[in-house]
């Protein structure tokens, strides 16, 4: 079963030196982007970073990363996607 | 939830756990079954279902051919000879309550290996199908050494210290009557579900799980994985497991010095619930 992942980007704030969430993950689902896409050789403001459910088909659900958030911005849920 | 559960275990919590999946009829009247199987030289094993067109398919990657046959295959496997993987805990206690309980010559490595009977037993028969083998050990061979419950006990941890893995296999679903030892390359199920995908194998209860903050990347649980799910990780300096992929055999949770690797059950994680 495939889980949806939400960050809640204001709620997360620092996630560059946070990486709590990154680390914790035992299938390494959760990832770094960032809001303005990759930028070759150019500094990206660090408030322009953002943790997303990259490889979101490994979740086993765990919640490891909810609970190891010290911002509660990480919910996984696995309700399905039936409410549209 | 595991279909084999939902089907047999009749109100214990998991199908191996039901007596009754133990108490197989020692003789049945032969029907009529059919034109005799023809033996196959190369297919050795529980990897007789599968020929030759089949492996051509995979080989081609004609997934119309390959998935047909690979339902036909498994559909055919599941009603009379199949396995699940468990951990030794589970196993010590099905031994608890099983009799009688023999030790016995592994088909497969006999098949892939060559071994000879003396270093060969390392597969376990049990439940009334034993009395058969005793009985005419011309039709089953490689003769039997029958074990109490505390040396069938013995014998899996020793076998568990090996680095084999511990199966249950169907004879004729939902009859349990074997306690297999394997592992890769020689296993047939293992072969067939790992290498084909055809699933003779099914993942157990359990699903392991390393705290990366007990891991010290010591890496001796690395070669304990018999189904390709452990690897390491060289940027972590850690053991990685594809909790997908886990079979839930335990072997690297017992080798690990650290005690890192647990074991959980599989139910608890909705990711992993439905991955068998």
């Amino acid at each position: 079963m495939l889980p949806t992942i939400t960050v809640d980007d204001k709620k997360c704030q620092d996630p560059l030196n946070c990486a709590k969430c990154l680390l914790i993950c035992p299938t390494h689902v959760l990832g770094l982007g960032t809001r303005v896409g990759p930028r070759k050789y150019k500094e990206i403001d660090k408030d322009q970073f953002i943790v997303a459910g990259v490889r979101f088909e490994k979740c086993s659900g765990c919640m490891d990363c909810v609970n190891t958030c010290p911002n509660k911005a990480i919910q996984v849920s696995f309700q399905g996607r039936s409410e549209k | 939830m595991c279909q084999w559960c939902d089907k047999y275990a009749e109100g214990y919590s998991r199908w191996y756990f039901n007596p009754a999946n133990y108490a197989r009829k020692l003789y049945k009247i032969r029907k009529d079954e059919g034109p005799e199987i023809q033996p196959n030289p190369i297919a050795p094993g529980g990897m007789a279902l599968e020929d030759r067109d089949f492996i051509e398919a995979l080989d081609r990657k004609d997934h119309e051919v390959i998935s047909k046959r690979r339902h036909e295959i498994e559909q055919l496997a599941w009603q009379v000879h199949f396995g699940q993987v468990v951990t030794l805990e589970d196993t010590l206690k099905v031994i608890d309550f099983i009799y009688p309980i023999a030790l016995m010559t592994c088909a497969c490595r006999r098949s892939m290996l060559g071994l000879s009977d003396e270093e060969n037993f390392t597969c376990m028969g049990m439940g009334p199908g034993m009395y058969k083998w005793e009985r005419w050990p011309n039709n089953y061979r490689g003769g039997l050494q029958f074990l109490t419950s505390d040396e069938a006990k013995d014998a899996v941890i020793r076998m568990n210290k090996r680095g084999l893995v511990q199966t249950l296999f169907t004879f004729g679903t939902p009859y349990l009557g074997g306690i297999c030892n394997c592992d890769y390359p020689d296993c047939s199920a293992i072969r067939t579900t790992i290498d084909h995908g055809v699933q003779f194998l099914w993942k157990g209860h359990h699903v392991a799980r390393i705290d990366n903050d007990l891991c010290n990347g010591c890496a001796s649980c690395v070669h304990r994985c018999q189904f390709k799910a452990l690897s390491f990780s060289a940027s972590q300096n850690k053991a990685y497991i594809d909790q997908f992929q886990c079979f839930g055999c335990g072997l690297c949770a017992t080798e690990c010095p650290q005690e890192a690797i647990s074991m959980v059950e599989r139910a608890s994680l909705p990711g992993l619930a439905n991955v068998w």
